[in-house]
């Protein structure tokens, strides 16, 4: 077998053997850098990618807190709603052909036929398991209906998710404001911080305020995916943490009590109900009003702007947003300062022919035949202007201002409520920063009626008109009562009463003689008199525009009727019930709001003493009647 | 008749790492499809089967006796060939597939490399021959050319481009000069703008292309080269673990049974899975290289060359495939890839390496 060269045969052999398996084993060796990079050095970069793309993220939505009233009743709370969607790789068909279905799915739900099917063809392109959305905020009667009927339509599925409900419609809306998904641009906003697009969060009211606590915690669900983006296999889940649940001040009965008072008129407005000893809000509405519901579900465009461009300005809270002369109101201001500074003693007489001439102008009461003489008692019973222009032409601007601040009108009042604006109180300083001009003399004279570049809100001549029934005691309005984190409900921490301006006996009492006289002898407040209660009360009536100005506006069909005031407190000793009615181009304070606080007065007493609470309707004239 | 005699000298190692690497195969192909479960896991695990009784068969019968006929096993399977061209099943848009016979189906082409290295075993065997002389290259050449013309119409790329190192390693073997070679890999160099440019089609070059640079094109060509990275490096040291594998069992990677089990495996087992299976695969080929040496007569030694040339380059294409950095060819890693006739063949072709080592002291 040994043939010549078979030796050098062998070894040629041999040595190339050797060298194919050093190649492999240099291949390997190159084949374990190459993994070891991958593997070691680059891992954590891959292994990102691995992870973001196979794990997918649901929101499972937090129901947002329930409100409810200071007697439990609940004002806002959440609903789950429906949305009914078709998914084409549940069709029996094998071309997932939906037709048939959006048929029968038409007729029981009385959906367009037409245009649900378009919106399938818009989303034909799209992965066959994901749900096409056709009908969102979907009625019982719609989800039952497909529920009924599942086995014919196999494809259609029903996902529910949480949504705001607002039960009592309008009622209230400014006060509990509305929800929305956040908007591009409030991502900034510190209270909104780290929360992701698509976001129901509050935009107004209560909800706004309040957004923090009523949120709650979104949960979620982790799901593994597979590359078609289909589900393949639950990996976790965090439920969703309920948002605090919060009690108002409010006082449902008052609240709806205020509310049809103001609705019975007709008017745009707004009133307030509070207690005057601690701030407590226990009735507020704003009219025109609008309702937070078309919010919570996906407000469509044109009522948006409807909304914003209405000339009524409904989504305005006129009691914290709206800014008004506080006309005849503003003399009970006058009266403590002219008081309170010495400048005059109660039974300082002025005689009222009409008008007054001061400054070189003449000044017109609203009773052209004039009052005759009178003290400082009824000149606040009858709103008598000639008196405290009088009294305006001996006090300072600067005084008037020190009063008006002690009695809460300057600045904010406070409220846990957005967007409240400033009043413009004026003074030397406040004219040469706003016009750059001096203050003249002569300018006084209208402020003393609540005239001129005075503009306040009504919550804060509430706040004032409580001050008056403390004897100068300064609350902060507030809504919110109490807040329930699951735990319990833990009353929230409000701005304590504060003894700002302890009114003297002799400077208190002649003014509160007056607001007595207004409402129950023979004022100007009489239609806000409660029999067998001693309300106390003062009505305004703001000239909106200037006399000329008025006939031309009217000329063109706009409302000049001036504004109707009335601020008011009950009863006299120990005070309970303190508040504001602002009755826009209602005219006479007297006719305009005074009627609204009565019922709401009324209502609040009867309530108190057990009795049937009152009921409210309007003869032919517009005159409301309580009975 | 096996012969008892014979059993001491077969090569358990040699079949102890055979069985484990086709485990870990079985291991990933069953981990990939643990979301869905299919046929594919008991189909690989018949195929195993198959391949072992298969690779029994092949001790039985004296390797000589396979070499003498080795010409009628060339013929025959170039018929066989010629058949599939003309009434093979089709299958993706390719005709590779005989009719299937009881639910499996057979590839006639993943056995087109023992029968190339059969018949130049044989060819070179006789010690007068070499791959010295320009005539006998051209003859060794042309067995080459008969399978590999008809492969790659079915088409079938990857399965022909795994021929050339069968031929390769056994004309070296054979004394192929080693200045011709350094010619060939000079010509090949020089030519390869050329290939590029006229020789492939528009796709074959984007493959190029995108194994140089996935991320040209990250959505398309350069798709499966960049999952596989991530399957790859999201495993680590020590890998998610068995059955928890995210790009294979949930898509992300495509043939994650096949083509990329072992992206699947690596992802799995980490590194430290890396080295052990790596180490295995070279265990495999460096035995099967001293079975050569061992081997009592030079058709042996072309035999086991031949088959453990292929074998070697079709792991280390693959492997490399694996980890993104070669275009994507359908070349299987043979014992762990998804595919019954590759096992079968892969068995077969150590079935033979087995019995040349075994018979190293016979007559």
């Amino acid at each position: 077998m040994t043939t010549p060269g078979a030796y050098e045969n062998r070894r040629l052999l041999h040595t190339r053997l050797n060298v194919l398996r050093v190649g492999a084993t240099i291949g390997v060796g190159i084949l374990v850098v190459v993994f070891w990079v991958l593997q070691i050095v680059e891992h954590a970069r891959y292994y990102d990618i691995a992870e973001n793309q196979h794990v997918r993220t649901i929101a499972l939505r937090a129901p947002r807190g329930v409100l409810f009233d200071r007697e439990g009743r609940v004002l806002v709370e959440n609903q789950y709603s429906f949305t009914i969607s078709v998914v084409r790789e549940l069709s029996p068909n094998p071309d997932h052909n939906v037709d048939e279905t959006l048929h029968r799915l038409a007729l029981v739900t009385g959906i367009d036929e037409a245009r649900a099917r378009d919106e399938v063809k818009r989303h034909k392109r799209e992965a066959l398991f994901r749900p096409i959305p056709l009908i969102s905020h979907a009625t019982m009667a719609q989800v039952s209906a497909v529920l009924a009927r599942k086995l014919e339509m196999q494809e259609v599925v029903v996902q529910q998710e949480p949504a705001r409900v607002y039960p009592l419609g309008g009622l209230g809306a400014h006060l509990f404001g509305y929800v929305g998904e956040i908007q591009d641009a409030e991502i900034d906003r510190p209270d909104f911080a780290g929360l992701p697009a698509g976001s129901v969060v509050g935009q107004s009211g209560v909800e706004r305020t309040y957004n923090g606590l009523l949120m709650g915690q979104d949960g979620r669900r982790e799901v593994a995916v597979n590359s078609a983006g289909r589900e393949i296999s639950e990996m976790g889940e965090e439920d969703p943490v309920d948002g605090n649940r919060l009690q108002l001040t409010i006082d449902y009965d008052l609240q709806r009590a205020v509310d049809d008072a103001f609705k019975s008129k007709n008017f745009a407005g707004g009133a307030m109900l509070m207690d005057p000893n601690t701030g407590d809000v226990l009735a507020m509405t704003s009219q025109p009003e609008f309702d937070p519901n078309d919010f919570a579900t996906g407000v469509d465009r044109s009522k948006w702007l409807a909304l914003l461009n209405d000339p009524m300005r409904p989504l305005q809270d006129r009691l914290l947003q709206g800014r008004f002369s506080p006309g005849s109101t503003f003399k009970i201001v006058m009266a403590l300062a002219a008081l309170d500074a010495g400048i005059i003693t109660p039974d300082f007489k002025v005689t009222c022919n009409g008008s007054i001439d001061l400054y070189n102008h003449i000044y017109h009461c609203d009773r052209k035949e004039g009052h005759g003489t009178l003290d400082l008692r009824h000149a606040l019973e009858q709103s008598c202007d000639v008196y405290f222009y009088q009294l305006a032409s001996m006090i300072k601007i600067d005084t008037i201002r020190d009063y008006a601040e002690k009695m809460g009108l300057v600045g904010k009042t406070g409220i846990d409520l957005p967007n409240e604006v400033e009043n413009i109180i004026p003074s030397t300083e406040w004219k040469l920063r706003a016009k750059g001009e001096k203050w003249y003399a002569g300018e006084t004279i209208s402020v003393g009626i609540g005239q001129g570049p005075v503009e306040v809100t009504p919550v804060s001549l509430a706040v004032m008109i409580s001050e008056v029934a403390t004897g100068g005691n300064r609350i902060t309005p507030h809504v919110v009562k109490a807040v329930d984190d699951g735990q319990g409900w833990v009353p929230t921490t409000v701005t304590p009463p504060k003894m700002i301006f302890p009114i003297r006996p002799d400077v208190l009492e002649p003014v509160r003689d007056g607001l007595w006289m207004a409402v129950n002898a023979e004022g100007t407040g009489v239609a806000a008199r409660v029999a067998g209660h001693d309300v106390m009360g003062k009505t305004g009536t703001a000239q909106v525009i200037s006399i000329q100005g008025a006939k031309i506006a009217a000329k063109a069909g706009m409302n000049v009727h001036d504004n109707s005031w009335f601020v008011f407190y009950a009863p006299r000793e120990h005070p309970e019930i303190a508040g504001v009615v602002f009755a826009e181009h209602a005219d006479w304070g007297a006719t305009g709001a005074a009627p609204i606080a009565r019922f709401a007065l009324e209502t609040y007493f009867a309530k108190k003493e057990g009795r049937p609470r009152p009921a409210l309707s309007v003869t032919a004239d517009g005159a409301m009647v309580v009975r | 008749m096996i012969e008892r005699r014979l059993l001491p000298h077969l090569d358990w190692l040699l079949v102890g790492a055979l069985l484990a690497l086709t485990a870990l195969g079985l291991a990933t192909i069953y981990s990939v499809f643990r979301a869905n479960p299919g046929t594919q896991f008991w189909t690989q695990a018949y195929a195993v089967g198959l391949g072992v009784v298969a690779l029994v068969v092949c001790l039985f019968v004296d390797y000589r006796a396979l070499a003498e006929r080795s010409l009628f096993l060339y013929g025959g399977l170039l018929l066989t060939l010629l058949y599939v061209a003309f009434f093979g099943v089709v299958h993706q848009g390719a005709r590779r597939w005989l009719p299937s016979i009881g639910g499996f189906s057979l590839q006639p082409s993943e056995f087109a490399r023992i029968a190339l290295a059969l018949v130049l075993a044989m060819y070179f065997g006789e010690s007068r021959r070499s791959a010295r002389s320009t005539g006998e290259l051209l003859v060794a050449a042309a067995f080459l050319a008969g399978l590999f013309v008809l492969i790659i119409r079915q088409p079938d790329l990857g399965t022909a481009i795994t021929l050339v190192p069968v031929f390769l390693g056994i004309v070296f073997l054979a004394g192929l000069p080693m200045r011709w070679l350094g010619v060939a890999l000079v010509a090949l160099v020089l030519s390869s703008p050329i290939i590029f440019w006229y020789g492939l089609r528009d796709y074959q070059r984007q493959r190029i292309v995108t194994a140089i640079d996935p991320w040209q094109d990250p959505l398309h060509t350069g798709y499966q080269q960049i999952q596989a990275k991530v399957t790859v490096g999201s495993g680590g040291l020590f890998g998610k673990g068995f059955e928890s594998s995210t790009q294979g069992t949930y898509q992300f990677l495509p043939a994650a049974h096949n083509d990329f089990v072992f992206s699947v495996f690596a992802e799995e087992h980490g590194f430290v899975g890396v080295l052990g299976a790596l180490g295995l695969y070279l265990f495999v080929i460096v035995r099967s290289f001293e079975a050569a040496k061992l081997a009592k007569d030079r058709v042996g030694a072309f035999l086991v060359t031949g088959i453990v040339s292929g074998f070697g380059f079709q792991v280390l294409y693959n492997i490399t495939m694996s980890a993104g950095l070669a275009p994507v060819k359908g070349i299987t890693l043979p014992l762990m890839s998804y595919g019954g006739s590759s096992l079968v063949a892969t068995l077969v072709g150590f079935g033979l390496i087995l019995n040349v080592r075994m018979r190293r002291f016979t007559n």
